[in-house]
């Protein structure tokens, strides 16, 4: 049932197929079919509505690119509603901190409290939990046993029913971690007295992140729920929990709208190992059941990346990152870098050895770190310090040394373009450009 | 719950009634006219005559799909909003608007009556009967075994805990098998439930085969002469095959009389396509939906009940072992509608 949704997307989307003007009836149909997906996947049914709005209205108002057909203007579209609908993944730093976990009953706070102290016990910092839970039975043992068989140290008492008091207790003797997590029994919207609680809890605690943990399953009643905690805690990071179950999802995305707060981690089995962090693209796939949407996307975005590098800014000296992860881009796709060089007419252009010496596996090193980054910091590397560079390096899995070279590999670029500047090159490199794109 | 959904259907209703009666109104006013009351009950004639007769005497007396159709989508917004499954909800507005157009307005029937019965009709098709667990008890050679099945979080433990309460209550003695050896923590959680209802449970250490756990907790129930086995088994996805093969095995062991799948009332379209497959691999003779306290929509009661056409049997509504309120359909769709019974 539900791999026929993927492909009803799918066939709307051939019938864009070969089109020359936007299809109204076309575009109507694609809409129609994206939002049965999207609805099938619990996205809050009026977050639909609004997306679909915007993908009508933009396919048809916006003027295709030079060199996009018609279907890959509007599943650009569609993509790119989506990443803003998605949002990207929250930011978690490693440095001392205290997380309080909050969510419905059952979403999965206990296991993910315990996997969470796994992730950053592997990340190499001392971690302890306390159990705030004094209400489920067996709470606090299933908490221990989970934390005992990771070597994490886990504060509670069974037989204490103040969990404000546990709290105060646990704190001072939790402090010789650097991060400490919270586990809290669920509640839900309605139950005021223990939504009262939470608002305690944090009280005492002044936790630096609030997470909401989410059942990937959960239905439209996911925005009421994340108002309501987001209103209490200022709920500062999602967790969609069970992914490795049918479910995608969607539901979550209401928490997103909400909060404004990015998704962080991903529940994936009962494991104190199976969490990952999130990934919008993979999700994105998830939630249409249609695995290569951004693969389409990109191939659509490739075979006009000629036009897209702005190559007259980048000869006026203006060569962002985001120019050179297009370059990487379009030379990840044509071989070695020092093979196409030698093939153009480089003219007076001097590129110093080093450059030649990427390999392409370097260069995927390299598009994933930029992967992690921001914007502004794609449009302005110059904005670029020590704790962003460290945030990008944890986003991408990379070492914050890794990233500074590739910010010298860039600085490099920037340099041998600006020595084109003025001279015969700037023809050949408009050539060179040209060239990647359609290659 | 239910309560958002009531109050929204219960505008949906006016604004279908709106629309009906206004295009029938001027044939309101000629009421005498005998064209109109020699008219009877028999379907649309093909034929052009009949056709045009149709046109220029009582036209005013079909509802048509014009007139049903922004309400309807209005009507499958609202569905969506509040947990039902898409196709299940394409499948209630097929047939309000296939018992809605066409459809000829017979003299002195109230309008509220045709749209009325219409989505009541829709939405007790899709729910189904319910199931009453104390007849069942009652009537059944002892011990009745029941298993509790569901995916991981949804309730199962306490919903054994809160029908051996309610059995109790009503007379019925109860044993209750640990059959969750696997998460950590599961056996305490029974243990503690169990102790404060003052019910025995059986249960072997962590990690046992549940399987044997329960096959002993029959045997148990066998020698003491007890009403009922509840089997409480360890959450499990449906795409998980070896665990699911392990529940195969269980249902082999211990014959349950009825297997209870568990679910939430918040869950989404997933409802559906898990309850399908624990339907479908180990079976499944009645459902309990938890955690109705949280929602006021309750859609995924109708969507569930629908998809695997088996009766809800219970509703839990909180964290209390008094919690739980036996499902009555009628008595749901009357309130949801505002008919009074
Ligand atoms: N398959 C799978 N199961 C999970 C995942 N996360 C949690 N679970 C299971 O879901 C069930 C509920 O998880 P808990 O961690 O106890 O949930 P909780 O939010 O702490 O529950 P309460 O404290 O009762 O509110 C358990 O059976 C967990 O093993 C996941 O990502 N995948
Ligand atoms: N609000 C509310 N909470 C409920 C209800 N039923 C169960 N819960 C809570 O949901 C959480 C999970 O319940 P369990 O009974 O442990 O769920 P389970 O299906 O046995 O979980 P696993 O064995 O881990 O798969 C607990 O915190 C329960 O107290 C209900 O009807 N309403
Ligand atoms: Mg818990
Ligand atoms: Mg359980």
């Amino acid at each position: 049932m539900l791999d026929r949704l993927g492909t009803s997307l799918k066939d709307a989307l051939k019938k864009l197929a070969g089109k020359t003007v936007v299809d109204r009836a076309a575009v109507e149909e694609l809409v129609k079919d994206l939002q049965r997906a999207l609805i099938q996947a619990d996205v809050n049914v009026k977050l639909v509505m609004q997306l679909s709005q915007a993908i009508k209205t933009r396919s048809l108002e916006e003027q295709p690119p030079k060199g996009m057909t018609v279907r890959e203007h509007v599943l650009r579209i569609v993509y790119q509603e989506l990443v803003n609908l998605v949002g990207s993944a929250g930011e978690v730093k490693l440095e001392p901190q205290v997380i309080l976990m909050a969510g419905l009953q059952g979403s999965g706070k206990t296991t993910t409290t315990a996997k969470l102290a796994r992730y950053f016990q592997r990340k190499g910092m001392r971690v302890g939990v306390i159990c705030a839970d004094t209400f489920r039975p067996g709470a606090f043992e299933q908490l221990h046993t989970l934390c005992s068989r990771i070597h994490v140290s886990c504060f509670g008492d069974p037989k204490e029913k103040d969990a404000l008091r546990i709290v105060r207790e646990g704190l001072p003797a939790m402090s010789g971690n650097e991060v400490v997590i919270i586990d809290t029994q669920g509640r839900h919207a309605l139950e005021a007295e223990l939504i009262q609680e939470i608002i305690d809890i944090q009280k005492i605690a002044s936790a630096k992140h609030r997470w909401l943990v989410i059942d990937a399953a959960l239905g439209q009643q996911a925005a009421d729920q994340a108002r309501r905690f987001h209103e209490a805690i200022t709920i500062d990071g999602v967790i969609i929990t069970k992914m490795d179950g049918t479910a995608k999802g969607g539901g979550a995305l209401s928490a997103v709208a909400e909060t404004k707060a990015g998704i962080v981690f991903i529940g994936s089995g009962e494991t104190s190992d199976d969490l990952e962090r999130f990934e919008p693209d993979g999700f994105i796939s998830r939630l249409l059941g249609m695995g290569d949407l951004k693969a389409l996307v990109e191939r659509a975005e490739e075979t006009m990346a000629g036009q897209e590098v702005d190559v007259n800014a980048m000869l006026r000296g203006k060569f962002s990152l985001r120019d050179m992860y297009q370059q990487l881009e379009a030379v990840n796709r044509m071989g070695p870098l020092k093979q196409i060089m030698s093939m153009l007419p480089l003219g007076n252009m001097e590129i110093p050895q080093d450059a030649y010496d990427v390999t392409s596996t370097k260069m995927q090193r390299y598009r994933i770190i930029m992967d992690s980054m921001t914007s502004t910091e794609l449009d302005d590397p110059s904005v670029m310090g020590s704790s962003r560079i460290h945030r990008i390096a944890i986003g991408a899995g990379a070492s914050p040394e890794e990233v500074r070279e590739l910010l010298r590999y860039y600085k490099m670029m920037k340099k041998a373009l600006k020595g084109v500047r003025g001279g015969q090159g700037k023809f050949n490199m408009q050539r060179m450009m040209k060239k990647f794109g359609g290659m | 719950m239910f309560e958002g959904l009531r109050a929204r259907l219960q505008k949906i209703q006016g604004t279908l009634e709106e629309n009906i009666a206004k295009t029938a109104s001027p044939a309101d006013t000629a009421p005498q006219d005998p064209a109109v009351s020699g008219t009877g009950p028999e379907e649309r004639d093909p034929s052009l005559l009949s056709r045009v007769r149709v046109l220029i005497t009582d036209r005013e007396f079909f509802i048509s799909e014009k007139d049903v159709e922004e309400p309807l989508f209005e009507l499958e917004m609202i569905l969506l909003e509040n947990d039902v499954a898409l196709p299940v909800t394409e499948e209630i507005i097929q047939r309000v608007r296939a018992d809605l157009t066409g459809r000829r307005r017979k003299i002195g029937e109230s309008v509220e009556g045709i749209v009325v019965s219409a989505l009541r009709g829709a939405i007790l098709g899709v729910l189904g009967q319910g199931f009453d667990l104390l007849t069942y008890v009652r009537d059944h050679e002892k011990p009745v075994k029941i298993l509790f099945t569901g995916v991981n979080g949804t309730g199962k433990t306490t919903t054994v805990a809160k029908v051996a309460s309610y059995l109790k209550k009503n007379g019925c003695t109860v044993v209750i098998g640990a059959g969750d050896t696997f998460r950590a923590g599961a056996l305490e959680q029974i243990d503690v439930h169990a102790g404060r209802l003052g019910i025995k449970v059986i249960q072997h250490q962590a990690g046992a085969d549940p399987s044997a756990v329960l096959f002993d907790t029959v045997q148990y129930a066998e020698a003491h002469r007890i009403d009922a086995v509840l089997a409480d088994t360890a959450g499990r996805f449906h795409n998980r095959a070896n665990l699911m093969n392990q529940l195969e095995k269980i249902r082999r062991v211990m014959k349950p009389d009825l297997i209870v799948y568990v679910d939430e009332a918040v869950a989404g379209n997933d409802a559906v396509v898990r309850a399908h497959e624990f339907e479908k691999t180990v079976g499944a003779d009645a459902v309990v939906l938890t955690k109705a306290d949280m929602d006021q929509k309750g859609g995924a009661a109708i969507s569930i009940a629908h998809t695997i056409g088996k009766p809800v049997m219970f509703l839990g509504v909180g964290q209390g072992y008094d919690d739980i309120i036996p499902f009555a359909p009628t008595r749901v769709v009357d309130e949801l509608l505002g008919v009074s019974a």
